[in-house]
């Protein structure tokens, strides 16, 4: 218990300066929001025209009610999971001043992570209620019921954390890949966009092939997004939840374990370096 | 004349630039080629359970998007240092460089920057049309080619002019990127014919932020043949008007300019 306590009085720090950083740059912060969620809005459009078009009520499997359910709350998912607060680590490693990480007495990952969790508290504040709570009002318009179900909507939470922590230790790995590239822009560019495909963000995985679909399922990127969406939208069968949330913490541990890897070696070779 | 001479020697100096960086540029190109890669693979997944999309067919949506990309990539290959003042040149105070050179300001920064990333654009541009045009009639008239490289001249200026615009922001505000970013995220809505948008959407895109001028209006003139007057005309005058003003607000805001010190 103490030793949580210690814990805590060494990372909250770092947390009030992310809260402190976010609303400082509160309106770089809420443009930056404008720009992203207009995309969600062109799928809407599309998929409404795309419905308009067909002749049955549903297209593959998704009502016009499911589709944007799924837009807007994978777009609240990839938001809140997106994370790029270890990013820092390849231009540290770049200037040397990862040297003054090494001798403090925390770890370089729980800053990043903490300092994040500053920065999300103020985006899950400015928009989870909004965004759930327009899907939900934007379904019962619809279809003339409650569909909220407590349950699901708790479990999503569980999911969406857990999708944040993978986000969270796939970055960190990320950041010390990027240092070898100088382009970041380009990189990333591709990471995001292969990211986006693979978990399912860009075209729902229920629309791919089966065996394609089957197997970007079992990839850690599914967690990332697909998942708790699918769970939110009440698509899956309890089996199929306990299983995808399996799923997910086996995969937050391995990347957990693959990032240690990586900064490990990382050491090594600054070692080498002289840093 | 004296300006094209030197837009040469400053390409020439950039291209000296990449060639040290060749693996950067291929990484900037290849994740934009990939990225309109995936917005296809989108649209072939849609258009395998339906007919057409409001009337319109396959490879006509993939003309207005491949249209949608003549003036983004152009824009993007030649002015992207834009994105720099309203980021960063003027909150590091670096902008002072371009007052002292004996040449105009807003001509220095744009062409500082020569961005071969915009080549994956380029790339999806040219593989789209080229499969799209031989399988549709269009009707082709001897303006047809001017026409096109009218609208695509002024469809560019209509990007230009509003990254122009909010980049001089920042000579007020010091920092002004994330504007940029926001109004510059409304092009993707070019992408698609304007008539899946409700009235709202349509408004803002045509007279507003006019992105329609730079992809849809003008495609469906070359698609159909309709209405050139407002589909090609309006171009020019979005263009015209807007460039104007992107002038105007870059002049107002160089004298407004103090420097950031340091």
């Amino acid at each position: 218990m103490s030793r949580l306590r210690r814990f805590l009085r060494i990372y909250t720090p770092f947390t009030r300066a992310g809260i402190q950083e976010a609303v400082t740059y509160r309106a770089n912060f809420i443009c930056h929001l404008i720009g992203e969620i207009m995309s969600a809005f062109i799928m809407y459009f599309v998929w409404k025209a795309v419905f308009l078009s067909s002749d049955s009520e549903s297209f593959m499997g998704f009502t016009m009610e499911d589709m944007v359910v799924y837009l807007f709350i994978t777009f609240l998912t990839g938001y809140l999971t997106y994370s790029d607060g270890a990013f820092a680590v390849g231009e540290e490693i770049v200037d040397g001043s990862i040297a003054a990480r090494m001798i403090r007495p925390c770890s370089f990952e729980m800053c990043f992570l903490f300092q994040e969790l500053g920065n999300r508290i103020i985006s899950v504040s400015m928009i989870f209620v909004p965004m759930v709570a327009g899907v939900e009002i934007y379904r019962f318009v619809l279809c003339g019921e409650i569909r909220f179900n407590i349950i699901y909507f708790l479990l999503f939470l569980l999911s969406l954390v857990i999708a944040y922590m993978i986000s969270f230790y796939f970055n960190v790995c990320y950041g010390f890949m990027a240092f070898f590239f100088k382009n970041l822009w380009g990189t990333t560019l591709i990471k995001e966009t292969l990211v986006g495909f693979l978990s399912g963000a860009i075209i729902p995985l229920a629309f791919l092939p089966a065996g394609v679909a089957a197997v970007l399922n079992l990839l850690p990127f599914a967690s990332l997004s697909y998942t708790p969406v699918m769970i939110y939208m009440g698509m899956y069968s309890p089996a199929q939840i306990a299983l995808s949330l399996g799923l997910q913490i086996f995969w937050l541990a391995a990347m957990i374990g693959i990032s240690k890897l990586v900064w490990r070696s990382a050491v090594k070779r600054l070692a080498v370096q002289g840093g | 004349m004296r300006y094209i001479k030197l837009h040469r020697i400053f390409i020439a100096q950039y291209l000296k630039k990449l060639m040290e960086y060749k693996a950067d540029f291929t990484l900037g190109a290849i994740g934009l080629l990939i990225a309109q890669a995936f917005q296809i693979l989108f649209l072939g997944i849609i258009f395998s359970q339906i007919p057409s999309l409001r009337g319109w067919q396959f490879e006509q949506i993939l003309f207005i998007y491949g249209f949608s990309l003549i003036s983004k990539s152009l824009d993007h290959l030649f002015t992207d240092n834009l994105w720099m003042v309203g980021y960063r040149i003027v909150r590091k105070g670096e902008f002072d460089k371009y007052l002292t050179r004996p040449i105009n300001t807003l001509y220095h920064v744009i062409a500082e920057n020569f961005c071969v990333d915009a080549f994956g654009e380029v790339l999806s541009c040219v593989l789209l049309l080229g499969y799209s045009i031989p399988r549709l009639s269009m009707p082709f008239y001897w303006y047809t080619i001017p026409l096109w490289i009218v609208s695509a001249v002024f469809a560019t200026l209509i990007y230009t002019s509003l990254k122009i615009m909010t980049a001089a922001i920042s000579f007020w505000t010091k920092s002004s990127g994330h504007i940029t970013h926001m109004l510059y995220m409304v092009n993707d809505f070019s992408k698609y014919p304007v008539s899946i948008y409700n009235r709202f959407v349509q408004t803002v895109i045509t007279y507003i932020l006019p992105f329609a001028f730079t992809a849809y209006y003008p495609a469906s003139y070359f698609l159909t043949g309709e209405n050139p007057l407002f589909c090609v005309g309006g171009t020019v005058v979005a263009g015209s008007v807007l460039f104007a003003l992107a002038i105007f607000v870059w002049n107002k805001g160089i004298g407004a300019y103090e420097s950031a010190g340091s």
